[in-house]
């Protein structure tokens, strides 16, 4: 153990020394910032991977760091243990982390306005709507149990109608129709299934009454009074990334296929129609990152419905106003 | 002789190669859940296009399993010497020593990512996978010694010191190696299940979890095979080191004096008693000091007292007893099943591998190919062909448990002397007679440990299953108390989860001790 630590230790420190050599080659002084994503690299993350690009951190004097995300990877733990300084993170785990153990986050702003998780299928097995799930046998990843059991309250069904299974990330059940239908980002799955020669049908969660953001932007409330500066200059940077790439979704992802993509595992096409999937719940009309009063009374009272407390308070907008 | 063993080789080869001709018909037809298994063809020309891909994943899974596997190993072997030279310290640190083993790495990797970050998880989770492993083999390669040998340095007026640097190291290195060859996969699964979960780059488990999205069997298999094949040729390493050593160490008589189980009883029972109270609060206290030195806040790292709190002091406390009763009530019988056929499956195998040399060889391959597989790649694909009922659980756990025990007790029968064998062999014996009334006897030592060892990889193998296949128990509370942000309950299902496997190593313990004692034995550490 003694040896890993000391590890780190000189891990820090060299990171530390190429940040120092990195800002010792600008003219203006960047402060180091860290955020931690959700999930590995994927289109879901576009925007910061163009502001890093394009320097539009530099230019609100940030030396970015990016931590991709993993699901052994609780997005708040790494804010709490101060290894980041942001993190993007599902709503109701974040609510709930504030209700239920005193967890001091704040919520300053989101990417999705509206949640991309929904119930994924195949066209053939004419799942439209929560009642057809009733009888059928559903995946469902197991952290996301709370979402699935707020969809199932929200339409009146009984949770012990629906066949609940674990979800793994890989499609090929649900081909082969060993599942009928799995909780997931319905801007990602449908074209792996599509690829393998199958028509997806997919519907919104939040259409359905789980009316919750997704990758809310989150920072602890010491966070919040001390670097509100870098805050500011992160959602800005993070703005103009997203509606650059936004306007044309097609445009970037190729152009990362060995960077920012390479060796993840994942095609190019695939990013592309994720990309090009997302815009419409990425994009607000006061801009990205917005969370207008109406969205998040919203998000209060469908977290309300499976018992999690969430207020007004948890949630501060004023940063918004300032880019 | 060199006939013989020509013959055995080609055997072996052309069994392989028969292997490899059934797998690409299989895969080619789709004859197996409709292509969940691909053909070999169809993976080599997947990994071809891949190509570019892998450098960068496979440098990272490299790193840090070769350096978890140095750092786990050195230390493994040291503490090994240690716990000969000072009986003292091994009971004091048995808690600790046995707690390791049982720690199941699907329950520790998130409370790893939770408290260190960049590559300590991977190298951490590496470590401990070697850990015990060659330290038990050090220890038992220490402890099996020829006790005439010993008598010789003594004669001449050798001490410990010196027993130990002639005799006990030479003879042990049999086993340390051994014990080596074992731990090198842990270590490259250790390393792959903590990039798998720890959100790095690069890694063969990263890039495993990006291409499970893919539903591509074949880029899946692909990944395994290349698990597999660092895997295998840090095992096959160690394999040829150790073939070319252990012939000038075996003795060639058998030693009819039984060592004495020493330094058990030279204390007085005061002094016992303070030795048994630090075995088991030692690991305790590791624990928590290991939370104080990583310096993460108490929300999300849960000391000793900070699950005690949890369980049985808080408001929710009924709550959470009552979820992690159910969930013990659906893995422990499962988990006592598993182990029951893991072992009934290694005991088997170690026979046959006795009586049919030749086709053991064949199957080599793939029962390594079986213990270097990630189960996260494999388990989506093993719910197409068994389901998610009781046959997978029971399939996953068989695979994740027969492995090291198959190796434990091929051991034993091998290390049956010759003068031994050599008896129902002059008398006419038939290979299965020699078996039942020498072989297995003598390796019953190896049994027990067998068992021992099984213990916490049948828990290990029952969980996974929960978490990527049925949803129940465990496997699965684990992995819903993420989205609930219920660090109490992670820390809880780790720490019960140990302190269970612990329970039951004891159990098998006791009733080793009543039979090897009975039958003048002694049990292997």
């Amino acid at each position: 153990m003694k040896y890993t630590m000391n590890r780190r230790h000189f891990m820090g420190t060299a990171a530390a020394s190429t940040a120092a050599l990195a800002i010792a080659g600008r003219a203006h002084a960047t402060t180091p910032f860290t955020m931690q994503a959700a999930w590995i690299n994927d289109a879901e993350f576009a925007g910061y991977f163009l502001a890093l690009d394009n320097g539009y951190y530099t230019d609100e004097e940030l030396d970015l760091t990016y931590l991709s995300g993993g699901p052994d990877v609780i997005p708040e733990s790494t804010i709490i243990a101060g290894r980041a300084d942001l993190a993007l993170t599902l709503p109701d785990t974040t609510i709930r982390a504030i209700s239920e153990q005193g967890a001091k986050f704040k919520i300053i702003g989101t990417q999705y306005q509206k949640n991309p998780l929904g119930i994924v299928s195949l066209k053939k097995s004419g799942i439209n709507s929560p009642a057809d799930l009733i009888g059928k046998t559903v995946a469902v990843p197991p952290v996301n149990t709370v979402t699935i059991e707020a969809l199932l309250k929200l339409n009146g069904i009984d949770l012990n109608e629906v066949n609940i299974v674990p979800y793994s990330y890989d499609p090929t059940p649900l081909v082969r129709g060993e599942i009928d239908a799995s909780l997931d980002f319905t801007t990602n799955v449908p074209f792996t299934i599509s690829t393998l020669g199958e028509e997806a049908n997919s519907f919104l969660i939040y259409d359905y009454g789980v009316t919750t953001f997704n990758d809310t932007i989150v920072v602890t409330e010491e966070t919040l009074a001390t670097k509100r500066a870098e805050l500011v200059g992160w959602l800005r940077a993070s703005r103009k990334g997203w509606e650059e790439n936004l306007a044309d979704p097609t445009v970037y992802p190729p152009q990362w296929a060995d960077t920012w993509f390479k060796g993840t595992g994942r095609s190019i096409e695939n990013e592309v129609f994720f990309n090009e999937a997302q815009k419409d719940l990425i994009t607000a009309d006061t801009g990205v990152f917005s969370m207008s009063e109406e969205a998040i009374e919203k998000n209060i009272e469908a977290l309300a419905a499976v018992g999690i407390s969430g207020s007004r308070e948890m949630f501060d907008t004023t940063l918004l106003e300032e880019i | 002789m060199g006939n013989s063993l020509t013959s055995l080789r080609l055997k072996s080869v052309r069994n392989l190669v028969i292997l490899i001709i059934v797998w690409e018909i299989v895969g080619r037809m789709d004859w197996i859940a409709g292509g969940a298994l691909p053909g070999l063809s169809e993976i080599l020309t997947r990994l071809w296009i891949d190509r570019g891909d892998y450098p960068g994943h496979i440098w990272a899974t490299v790193y840090a399993s070769g350096l978890g596997f140095l750092i786990g190993n050195v230390l493994a072997i040291a503490a090994g010497i240690a716990f000969v030279l000072s009986p003292t310290l091994l009971r004091l640190m048995r808690g600790v020593n046995i707690a390791i083993f049982a720690l199941p790495p699907i329950a520790i990797a998130p409370i790893l990512v939770l408290t260190l970050s960049g590559m300590a998880p991977r190298v951490t989770l590496a470590a401990l996978g070697v850990y015990f492993v060659t330290m038990s083999a050090t220890v038992i390669g220490l402890s099996q010694y020829d006790t005439r040998s010993a008598d010789l340095v003594r004669a001449y007026g050798g001490g410990n010191w010196l027993i130990l640097k002639l005799v006990r190291i030479r003879g042990a290195i049999p086993d340390i190696l051994s014990g080596l060859r074992i731990a090198a996969p842990n270590a490259v699964l250790g390393a792959i299940l903590a990039e798998f979960g720890g959100g790095g780059r690069w890694g063969l488990g990263t890039y495993l979890l990006g291409s499970l999205g893919r539903g591509d069997p074949a880029r899946l298999w692909g990944i395994g095979l290349v698990a597999t094949l660092i895997a295998g040729l840090s095992y096959a390493i160690f394999a040829v080191i150790s073939s070319r050593i252990s012939g000038s160490t075996r003795s060639v008589t058998l030693n009819t004096a039984i060592p004495s189980s020493h330094g058990e009883n030279a204390y007085g029972r005061s002094i016992q008693a303070l030795i048994l109270c630090g075995t088991i609060t030692l690991p305790f206290v590791l624990w928590w000091a290991f939370i104080k030195l990583t310096g993460v806040p108490d929300l999300i790292a849960k000391t000793p007292h900070g699950v005690f709190e949890y369980l049985f002091l808080n408001d929710t406390s009924a709550i959470a007893r009552g979820k992690l009763l159910a969930a013990l009530g659906q893995t422990l019988p499962i988990a006592a099943l598993g182990m029951i056929a893991g072992l009934a499956f290694a005991f088997l195998l170690a026979i046959s591998s006795r009586m049919f040399p030749g086709f053991i060889k064949g199957f080599m391959p793939v029962a390594l190919v079986t213990q270097t597989m990630p189960l996260v790649a494999l388990t989506p694909l093993l719910v197409l062909i068994l389901g998610r009922g009781y046959s997978v659980t029971l399939w996953i756990t068989i695979s994740v448990t027969f492995f090291p025990a198959f190796v434990l007790l091929v051991q034993g029968i091998q290390r049956v002397p010759q003068s031994v064998l050599d008896l129902p062999r002059a008398y006419g014996a038939s290979a299965w007679t020699e078996m039942r009334m020498v072989s297995i006897p003598a390796a019953l030592p190896y049994l027990f440990a067998a068992t021992r060892l099984t213990v916490p990889r049948a828990l290990l193998g029952v969980m996974i299953a929960e978490w990527l296949a049925t949803g129940t128990g465990l496997g699965n509370l684990l992995n819903r108390s993420r989205g609930y942000l219920d660090y109490g309950m992670i820390w809880t299902v780790a720490a019960v989860s140990v302190l269970l496997s612990v329970a039951i190593y004891y159990l098998v313990l006791i009733v080793e001790r009543r039979t090897l004692v009975r039958l003048g034995m002694q049990n292997v550490e």
